[in-house]
């Protein structure tokens, strides 16, 4: 990075040029989030309409509520499935693209675009082609290996639906990073390993994958947040939860605490855990990230 | 009366004191060359100059302006930089008028005008309507000294403008530099870690090292009358040899001893103080001449070669007396291998004596330095 | 380069064909596992062609009846033109405001001298920590208080600051050659002046860049506009698509129908993704550093 001296030096102008973004930020990110704290300690009542203190019964409500108990196990397996789905089929895809392609990007238009997929269309195309009795994909699955896709009565198979869902709306994205990320190694370090005559696989894990696993660091968080967070829509769309609370993922249930039966100090106190959730994942990439700084430019 | 005056100038960047109190005139219409290697302060008193770089103790003037604080713009100081620093989406013509229309002080018309004249004057009028992506390095740097030249300023900097040319150009460029000079007579800071070029440039040299300056001079005197070792090793190519030696009186001359030679000192004022003395020998490897060259009587001395480098013009011999290496240069085609011992002489005229601390005590040369600019080596 | 390196690699060892197949089966690979992602989207566009009957018939694949009425119908009598344009305005406004207030915000970093830099680049990125769903309970009673409810403000007014944008201009403006801003010092070049001649004009990829991530992320939102806008007819079109599926005719879900709707809002991130796609790459490949 340059140095420079800076060209400019009135305060008065620099923070006026920062006045749009803080005020957005702190009317809209920064005091949600502080009145998410206070309203975690209160217990509200008669439909939202009144409200007294509790201090931290919510968060020991929740603590000790099989329910949310349940969810919460449910979502960190469901973010585990995603990640880990995620990863070997992108990691696949894109090192087939490097493979063929180092250097064009002839096929990777046709690799990334599930990046630009909403979730929402992602969710009711599958939902539809994945439909227990009207699915063709279900249909053709059951011809070829017996296995029932009854996913709105199973709930193991709902779970699984759901996570294929997320798992095919994310590989546009993680495609997009591990295929610069093999991109940038430099040819010289695989060279001498290809003259020996490694072959593709043992090249993949044993010299790909080591060197590009800052990458993939960031992509297990990117992707953990997004199992936590951008999951809604499918299980709005397609379980709303079930069946028996199968897919009642942590962001499902909030939404439904607080939107649908006004618990808004509990519905506030799952906010406050789903933000230490985010905290840790990020400093976790954080420290990940300074620890391979030596990797980058 | 000189146009900049730089009086103790001083720069720190936090613990780091960059540059360590400069004193230095300039003239009007002197092209002035500030050189030494990689880290010594030369950019860092070029941005003082330019206002680029706030100044951390000490007084610069500017046609007797004391200019400390004053803005860059108004300081009427143009500047090129070493990668050209043209603004990559504007044409040639755009980047040259950019300044002076966002100074708004400027008619169109007048800026036409300057326009005009200082494409006629770098002879680039069929670049104009080019982007910096489709000039070549040289043409680059042309707009970016037109982007300079149009402002008609007073004082022009220039910070190894063309250290990213490659060799040839270099040379070229050189010899256009300083005809632009001769033309425009504009007062001129030109800085580079290249030797050559400041000795070929300038009308006076500043050597620099480690934030402080070591002489300023004429670029013969400096190759002449270096004030210091580091001069001494900086200006000339390839460098000064230097071997320690004792300074001893014998029989009323004054010799200089080594493993490996004795030389006699012609007399000369300021050598009493050496005597008893250890001290540094220097002499170029130009001033060495193989005995055969030199006349019957004149003294030799033993030495061994250990290493040849065929320059073409020359041939660079490293070599080996009484435990020193030394440098020396011989005719092109001289029939001598590694390993051989040859006789050579020193040119009694060269030859350089520095105390313990460094500073030159003498130089055997009849002719005294001109100006006699006192080194800064407290 | 690939298969020069490769064939270079080969002839020198007597297992060219090894490779030449390898490559071939390289090939088929990627093709399928694209053709394999792609294959729901294929099956949704033949599908939106169905009649609920044709539909019902699982085994049937191919193109059926209804042409394009089906796209007619959920533009129109369902609704989706409006709601495509909603989605679409918000997506602008987004864009657009990101963009600018982001602009601004780097310019004041990177350019200016003034006290508690760090401590203010510290404010905007920690934002990252706070995802809608963390502050969604006071955000909504906010909208509720500024009688923004079911207005394009809501659903823009939060989005348009962003610590992504905000850190990827700033790393942009930082690898502008230092000696570029010295020359508009020395010229006295105005912050204003400076932004619009030279800051935009050096930054365009980078702009592109932010466009496609925000406009396809705005484009995505669903939990918030569900949570924000009750009236229907300001609704934007993922939350739409919801409506459609109570969609039936004679007792059979309209899956056609819903199945256009799925494309309909589809195609315009898709469009964007696929005509930027050389300007999103390269602001990720900063954004990862
Ligand atoms: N902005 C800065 N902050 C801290 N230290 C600096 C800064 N600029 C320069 N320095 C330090 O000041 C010293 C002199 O730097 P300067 O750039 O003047 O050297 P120079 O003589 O121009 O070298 P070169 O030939 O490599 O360009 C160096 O040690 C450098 O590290
Ligand atoms: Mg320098």
């Amino acid at each position: 990075m340059t140095e420079f001296t800076k060209p400019f030096d009135s305060s008065w102008q620099a923070y006026l040029l920062l006045v749009p973004t803080f005020a957005v930020l702190i009317a809209f990110l920064y005091y949600p989030a502080v009145e998410t704290f206070r309203l975690s300690l209160y217990q509200t009542l008669l439909l939202g309409t009144q409200k007294a203190f509790v201090g931290l019964e919510n968060f020991k409500i929740l603590a000790t509520s099989p329910e949310y108990q349940r969810s919460f196990v449910i979502s960190f397996a469901f973010a585990a499935f995603v990640v880990v789905g995620t990863l070997v089929v992108s990691l696949f895809v894109s090192y087939l693209l490097f493979e063929v392609s180092r250097g064009t990007s002839s096929y990777l238009v046709a690799a990334i675009w599930p990046y630009a997929l909403p979730t929402a269309v992602a969710a009711t195309v599958l939902m539809f082609l994945m439909h227990p009795t009207l699915g063709v994909i279900t249909h053709y699955l059951e011809a070829l290996t017996g296995i029932e896709l009854d996913w709105f009565t199973s709930g193991p198979l709902a779970f699984v639906v759901v996570g294929l869902v997320a798992i095919w709306k994310q590989l546009g994205y993680n495609i997009i990073f591990l295929v610069a990320a093999l991109n940038n190694i430099p040819e010289t370090l695989t060279e001498s390993a290809k003259l020996d005559g490694v072959g593709r696989l043992k090249m993949l894990y044993k010299v790909y994958v080591p060197l590009i696993s800052p990458t993939m660091v960031f992509l297990v968080v990117m992707d953990t947040i997004y199992a936590f967070f951008q999951t809604f829509p499918m299980v709005d769309l397609m379980t709303s939860g079930g069946p028996s609370g199968a897919t009642n993922l942590l962001i499902y249930k909030l939404y439904r605490d607080a939107f649908e039966f006004n618990s808004l100090g509990k519905a506030s106190a799952e906010s406050i855990i789903l933000f230490v959730i985010v905290a840790i994942l990020m400093y976790v990439q954080l420290r990940v990230s300074e620890s391979y700084t030596h990797y980058g430019a | 009366m000189s146009h900049i005056q730089l009086d103790d100038l001083r720069k720190r960047f936090g613990d780091v004191e960059a540059v360590r109190g400069i004193d230095l005139e300039i003239e009007k219409g002197e092209f002035l060359v500030l050189v030494g290697p990689s880290g010594c302060g030369k950019s860092t008193t070029l941005r003082m100059l330019a206002g680029l770089e706030d100044i951390s103790e000490g007084e610069l003037r500017i046609a007797d302006e004391r200019v400390n604080g004053v803005a860059p713009k108004n300081r009427n100081v143009a500047m090129v930089f070493q990668n050209y620093a043209l603004y990559p989406h504007m044409t040639a013509a755009e980047n040259m008028k950019f300044g002076m229309k966002s100074a708004g002080d400027y008619g169109d018309d007048e800026i036409e005008r300057r326009l005009d004249r200082a494409a006629d004057i770098l002879d680039i009028p069929e670049l104009m309507e080019r982007k910096p992506g489709e000039l070549s390095g040289g043409e680059r740097q042309r707009v970016a000294i037109g982007r300079a030249l149009v402002r008609e300023p007073e004082v022009f900097l220039l910070d190894e403008p063309l250290s990213n040319l490659d060799a040839k150009l270099r040379v070229q460029m050189r010899a256009e530099l300083l005809k632009l000079h001769q033309e425009l007579q504009t007062t001129t800071v030109y800085v580079t870690h290249d030797q050559t070029e400041a000795m070929t440039l300038g009308d006076r040299v500043a050597v620099l090292d480690a934030g402080q300056l070591q002489q300023v001079a004429e670029p013969q005197e400096l190759y002449d009358f270096p004030a210091n070792r580091f001069v001494a090793e900086f200006i000339g190519n390839p460098a000064m040899n230097l071997v320690p030696v004792d300074v001893v009186e014998d029989g009323g001359e004054v010799r200089a001893e080594h493993e490996g030679f004795s030389v006699g000192l012609p007399d000369q004022a300021g050598l009493d103080d050496a005597v008893g003395q250890s001290a540094h020998f220097g002499i170029r490897p130009e001033d060495v001449s193989l005995a055969g060259n030199l006349p019957a009587d004149a003294p030799t001395h033993e030495i061994t070669v250990s290493v040849t480098e065929p320059l073409g013009e020359s041939l660079l011999m490293h070599c080996d007396v009484g435990g020193d290496e030394i440098q020396v240069k011989a005719e092109p085609r001289a029939e001598i291998r590694p390993g051989d011992d040859i006789e050579v002489g020193f040119d009694e005229e060269r030859l350089h004596l520095f105390d313990q601390s460094g500073d030159a005590v003498y130089h055997s040369t009849s002719a005294t330095p001109k100006t006699s600019e006192a080194p800064l080596t407290e | 380069m690939a298969t020069n390196t490769e064939s270079t690699a080969a002839t020198a060892r007597p297992e060219l064909s090894d490779y030449l197949s390898d490559d071939l089966v390289i090939h088929g690979l990627l093709v399928f596992s694209i053709v394999l992602m792609g294959l729901p989207l294929i099956l949704a566009v033949v599908m939106s062609t169905q009649t609920p009957s044709e539909v019902y018939e699982v085994t049937n694949v191919g193109i059926g009846s209804q042409g394009l009425a089906n796209y007619q119908t959920a533009l129109g009598e369902y609704n989706l033109g409006q709601y495509m344009w909603n989605s679409f305005v918000m997506a602008s406004i987004i864009v657009v405001g990101k963009v600018a207030l982001s602009l601004l915000a780097a310019l004041a970093l990177v350019y200016y001298r003034f006290p508690y830099e760090r401590a203010v680049f510290m404010f905007i990125l920690l934002t990252l920590l706070l995802p809608v769903p963390v502050r969604i309970v006071p955000l909504f009673q906010l909208m509720a208080d500024l009688g923004w409810a079911n207005s394009m403000l809501s659903i823009t007014g939060p989005y348009i600051a962003s610590a992504t944008a905000v850190f990827l201009f700033r790393q942009h403006f930082m690898s502008i050659p230092a000696s570029l801003v010295d020359n508009a010092r020395l010229d006295g070049v105005g912050p204003f002046t400076f932004l619009v001649k030279v800051l935009i004009p050096m930054s365009k990829g980078m702009i592109a860049g932010v466009s496609v991530i925000t406009f396809i992320y705005a484009w995505n939102q669903y939990l918030w506009p569900l949570v924000v806008i009750s009236a229907q007819e300001k609704q934007v079109v993922q939350v739409g698509i919801r409506y459609l599926q109570g969609a039936s005719q004679s007792g059979l879900t309209q899956w056609g129908l819903i199945m256009a709707g799925a494309v309909l809002a589809l195609i315009p991130p898709l469009l964007v993704l696929v005509v930027l796609h050389r300007p999103l790459l390269k602001t990720f490949a900063i954004q990862q550093k």
